[in-house]
């Protein structure tokens, strides 16, 4: 499996996704200038530089989520179907190997990768913030979060990719994604003050499509660690129950459902390429 | 012992959207001796590819059996015995050969100290010992084909199962690949050919089948297949009945190919002097007479016609 995984990480640093890396690396070094512009724009005002720093970090923490999902998609959708179609896959299945060990090695090939990614980023963000003077160690403690990001989708853009081209996988995933976001950013404030049986359902099935909701949850605990109170995306304003339903708590099950959902897509795209022909 | 053996091999392709299924190969039939170079022929869509694919375990079998040095095809202990060379051989390309043989040394579960040894003897083998560092990118597609071969043997199997080995290669590449078909041979190893040179494989193979349509048609030694059908091309002033009448009493069959020249399929070369006897006798006025061995190229052509009617 360790010869699939070091395939999978070169099969990324062929497809130049190292500059990809380099690239967020540079944008989030850019974040650092941002308190000192706020400060200078209003005059020297100190609230206004810590003000600029929780935006670098609110920004950083959804760059690296948003960015370290993208790779994932990008280096799973293209990992099955693609190879299969390539020709890759020929020579090795016939190897002694199992085809789980061949998909797990996939798998973790492009998981080493993101979490390496995501984590070169957040060691940016955290310096990039420190050099201003503000060290949120608070930070480091997001991110086994945000690696369910990747974690997530790359599981998902895999599983699809084990019967789909790259191209159509991917844009499943990123449908799927879509249809998440929409549903919690779109449809949850219409839902809240129109009681439209229709859009609680989609949103009920957005859910089960796609746990980005509650993970987005999940990584907001974190956030409000670093953050000041009432910062970010929570709203603060209305009746209880609205505000509650337009930022369910965190259950205590959600981690688990999160991980019980990217076993499950992992476990559908292994036995769909287990039993499918390789030709 | 069979290296290869299949049972009633049946391969049918449903299509997800409906439409018709398509039969690749049907009740398919084959047993390749142990230590044998076998030649596995037929026309495209014939179903070679789908059946290489179920004996290395690409491809599930719709029904039927196949086995693999006695153990199921596509099993862990089938595969640890077995090399193979894919037709359309796609390469890691930014991997140099040396890289790229390691990789699949590993994959094969070589030791370290086997693994470097087998590498130094198959790329001196295939003639790439000094391009050992060169990104297969670099490589000509002939090359790319030879290292593609290398991994093929790399683990020292007993069961090679090439697939259009000599494609993409010139008049030397493919004299390399005769040499390593030969090795093989040499050292009691199988070897399971599939290619559309038929000259290529009548020079390396003990026997051969052809298949059409999913099934065998004609398995045997090319001695077996070959040695009975000479053919003789005969070229007179005329060709008049009784001469015909007279060359279909020696000959087993006899063809009019035009009025000056017929060709008669002779039971074997010793009936070849009795036949122009018998033109002589009469009173046929013979220009020429060439023996012509049936190649397998002609046997081939005779029995993916035969079948097709």
């Amino acid at each position: 499996m360790g010869v699939i995984i070091a395939l999978t990480l070169k099969e990324a640093m062929r497809r130049r996704a190292f500059l990809g890396t380099l690239i967020i690396l540079v944008t989030l070094y850019g974040l650092s200038f941002l308190p000192r512009a706020f400060k200078e724009a209003f005059g020297g005002d100190e609230r206004q530089f810590e003000l600029g720093v929780n935006i670098a970090v609110l920004f950083g923490i959804d760059a690296i989520k948003f960015f370290s999902a993208v790779l994932a998609i990008l280096l799973s959708a293209g990992a099955i179907t693609a190879e299969i179609e390539r020709g890759y896959l020929a020579a090795i299945l016939p190897r002694p190997l199992y085809r789980w060990e061949l998909y797990l090695g996939k798998w973790l090939g492009v998981m080493l990768f993101s979490a390496a990614n995501a984590t070169l980023w957040t060691a940016m963000l955290w310096a990039s913030v420190a050099l201003q003077g503000e060290p949120r160690v608070e930070m480091w403690r997001a991110l086994p979060y945000v690696l369910l990001y990747p974690i997530l989708y790359g599981t998902l853009a895999l599983a699809l990719s084990s019967f789909l081209g790259a191209s159509i996988a991917s844009m499943f995933t990123v449908a799927l994604g879509a249809f998440a976001y929409f549903s919690d950013h779109f449809l949850r404030p219409i839902a809240a003050f129109f009681d439209v049986r229709l859009l609680q359902q989609m949103i009920w099935l957005s859910e089960w499509a796609l746990p980005m909701a509650t993970l987005k949850r999940l990584v907001q605990i974190q956030v409000d660690a670093i953050l000041p109170p009432g910062f970010g995306e929570r709203p603060r304003f209305g009746r209880p129950d609205v505000l509650e339903f337009l930022n369910p708590p965190v259950q205590p099950l959600d981690l688990a459902y999160v991980a019980l959902y990217i076993l499950a897509a992992a476990a559908v795209g292994l036995v769909i390429f287990w039993r499918r022909d390789v030709q | 012992m069979w290296a290869i053996e299949t049972r009633n091999l049946r391969k049918v392709y449903r299509p997800l959207f409906g439409g018709n299924p398509i039969t690749a190969v049907d009740n398919l039939n084959l047993q390749v001796p142990a230590g044998t170079v076998f030649g596995f022929l037929g026309p495209n869509g014939a179903g070679k590819t789908t059946t290489i694919q179920i004996l290395i375990g690409n491809v599930y079998p719709t029904a039927g059996e196949a086995f693999v040095l006695g153990h199921r095809a596509g099993a862990l202990a089938a595969k640890r015995k077995l090399g193979f060379l894919p037709e359309k051989f796609q390469f890691h390309d930014f991997l140099t050969a040396e890289e790229f043989l390691r990789m699949h040394g590993r994959l094969a579960k070589m030791d370290r100290t086997t693994l470097q040894r087998r590498i130094d003897e198959v790329l001196e083998l295939v003639g790439l010992a000094e391009r050992r560092k060169s990104k297969i990118r670099e490589f000509s597609k002939g090359m790319q084909q030879r290292v593609g071969l290398a991994q093929a043997i790399l683990h020292d199997p007993d069961l090679v199962i090439l697939d259009e080995p000599t494609s993409a290669l010139d008049p030397l590449g493919r004299r390399r690949v005769r040499e390593v078909v030969q090795y093989l041979k040499e050292r009691g190893k199988t070897v399971f050919l599939n290619s559309h040179l038929l000259s290529e494989v009548e020079r390396s193979c003990d026997q051969v089948a052809i298949i059409n349509k999913g099934r065998v048609i004609v398995q045997g030694t090319l001695d077996e297949l070959l040695v009975n059908r000479s053919v003789v091309r005969v070229e007179l002033r005329r060709v008049e009945p009784c001469v015909l009448e007279a060359a279909a009493k020696v000959a087993q069959k006899v063809h009019p190919v035009d009025e000056r020249r017929f060709t008669a399929e002779v039971a074997s070369e010793d009936d070849i002097p009795e036949l122009a006897r018998a033109i002589l006798d009469a009173g046929g006025a013979l220009i020429g007479l060439q023996a012509h061995r049936e190649t397998l190229e002609d046997l081939f052509i005779q029995t993916v016609e035969a079948e097709g009617k």
